[in-house]
């Protein structure tokens, strides 16, 4: 309609027919609503309710996960936390090399964070299981400890990228008035540099933490006991028992979300306050 | 035998007097010891692979696998030859395919049920689709009790996970066999439970199916609901396989081990 009347011929007097901008404004607005009214209706509309309560939120099947559930949350955050310790520690020392005027080291780093950024998350899991105890002949006892170590190796490489980006943000002059009060370079580095590139790169690593939380669902190709379940394993297993349809999924689903929201709404919290801190 | 002999000669009898009256679907009754085949001069059977070691394509193109070897035997006690026919599932446990007159016989590792039951007769079991333990060369785990506060490779939503959780074993779930087997490779755990069946070949790389653990299921062959005399036939080769040792080199060779006693 409305290309219509704007891409009228202009000889027939124009200025009359055109719309005025706010009118062409709210129209446009009015057009959109109306899309998006559409959307929803057909929606609502080829969605089978009955079936959609019965096979996703189907509360019978919620409720038999209900005994896994918690320690299913708790041993989801106790992998992502021991990941992250093992990714955050690895990375830094790779971002730090990465800057290193050490030629050797840069290229090391470089290799490390191409490998690892570039390898599907999934065969690092398998092989850090199957492929490395073959390797070393000896296996880690500590699942935790496993599995920190197979997705912290991942999560390192893109850790290290995100850390060397923070670091180099850091102005020169912070640098150079470190390093003019007589600080050593060392010093330097650990006071003043790496605590301000922590807080450019807050937002990112938040990022990092939520990745990493997802990733924890890859853990179940390690083999896991029943004190070991993690949020997807016992989700995918609610599929194969419950009559629930995909509930089990769902219900998965909520955990995760129940780990990663309050994870950016305190992020939020912290972004602000150091950014009030910094004006101040 | 004796017993099953005397039994078999009035049932081929009436098989041969309702083959006689009931020429509806027309199936050609041949040379085979008086049993309607559906074409005669061979026995079709139907089956669904792959699924090893039971039916699967070799490399020439060709069905072969222990359900082949088993029903090869029937052929060749009825004096025809073997005819693979190669059907979804679907159709062969519902009976479909025996009702049309596709095949004479379904075998396709079918556990025999009372749902299927109901629309096909089943031979003798022929097999036991128990869960085998497999342990390292030189383990000393045999049993159940064995495995107690040892770790168990189990494989998520099967028999065997089931079996383990009922046992109250420390039982770790993995995704697939061959993770399993992995696992146990280096030391992550102590046994695999997994169906008898697919441990096969991991004993051809050095492990060893230690037990058995019956679960109950079997297999049987199946034909038209109603064939009487084509069932007698069937019982009778599978009897005949047991006495005479065929039973167990066909398993052995398509199985990796020999089948436990009973």
């Amino acid at each position: 309609m409305t290309t219509t009347s704007t891409g009228a011929p202009p000889s027939e007097v124009p200025a009359r027919t055109r719309m005025s901008p706010r009118r062409r404004a709210r129209l446009s607005r009015g057009i959109q609503y109306a899309i998006l009214l559409l959307a929803l209706l057909a929606l609502v509309l080829a969605t089978d309710w009955s079936r959609v309560g019965t096979s996703f939120f189907n509360a019978g099947a919620a409720k038999d996960m209900l005994r896994t559930f918690p320690r299913a949350v708790g041993n989801t955050l106790t992998y992502t936390l021991a990941a992250f310790a093992v990714g955050l520690s690895l990375g830094t020392v790779l971002a730090l090399m990465k800057l290193s005027s050490v030629r050797p080291y840069r290229w090391l780093a470089t290799i490390y964070i191409e490998f690892f950024r570039g390898v599907p998350a999934l065969l690092v899991v398998i092989s850090f299981g199957f492929a490395v105890p073959v390797a070393l002949g000896r296996t880690i006892d500590s699942f935790i400890l496993k599995a920190a170590l197979a997705l912290g190796m991942v999560s390192a490489a893109y850790i290290a990228e995100t850390l060397r980006a923070g670091i180099q943000a850091v102005p020169r002059g912070q640098v150079e008035a470190a390093r003019s009060l007589g600080m050593s370079q060392a010093r330097t580095l650990a006071t003043v540099v790496i605590p301000q590139a922590f807080r450019i790169v807050l937002p990112p690593m938040t990022n990092e933490f939520i990745l990493l939380t997802k990733d924890t669902s890859l853990i179940f190709l390690l083999g896991l006991t029943a004190a070991q379940v993690d949020l997807t394993y016992i989700g995918r297993d609610a599929l194969n028992t419950a009559h629930g349809g995909l509930t089990g999924l769902f219900v998965a689903g909520g955990g995760y979300l129940l780990i990663t929201i309050p994870l950016g709404l305190l992020a939020r919290w912290l972004e602000n306050r150091t950014g009030k801190a910094r004006r101040s | 035998m004796r017993t099953s002999l005397r039994l078999a000669a009035p049932v081929l009898a009436g098989a041969l007097l309702l083959a006689g009256c009931s020429s509806t679907s027309t199936p050609s009754a041949s040379a085979s010891g008086g049993v309607a085949l559906v074409k005669s001069g061979t026995l079709t059977v139907c089956t669904n692979p792959p699924y090893q070691p039971f039916e699967y394509t070799d490399a020439a193109g060709k069905v072969v696998g222990l359900d082949m070897d088993l029903t090869n035997e029937v052929a060749k006690d009825l004096g025809v030859t073997l005819t693979t026919v190669v059907s979804p599932f679907e159709s062969i446990q519902s009976g479909v395919s025996l009702d049309t007159n596709t095949c004479d016989i379904v075998a396709s590792g079918i556990t025999i049920t009372p749902d299927r039951k109901a629309k096909i007769d089943f031979s003798d079991p022929y097999f036991n689709a128990d869960q085998g333990l497999l342990v390292k060369a030189g383990s000393t785990l045999k049993s159940a009790d064995d495995l107690k506060g040892k770790k168990v490779a189990v494989q998520q939503a099967t028999t065997g996970e089931t079996w383990a959780k009922d046992k109250g074993l420390d039982a770790v779930t993995f995704e697939d066999l061959g993770l399993q087997v992995k696992a146990l490779e280096t030391g992550q755990v102590d046994a695999v439970v997994n169906d008898i069946a697919v441990l096969g070949p991991f004993v051809k790389q050095g492990y060893l199916v230690s037990a058995n653990f019956s679960t109950g299921e079997q297999y049987g062959l199946g034909v038209k609901k109603g064939n009487t005399a084509l069932l007698a036939a069937v019982n009778k080769t599978l009897t005949r396989i047991h006495a005479d040792g065929t039973y167990t080199t066909i398993y052995t060779k398509n199985i990796g081990t020999a089948p436990t006693a009973g």
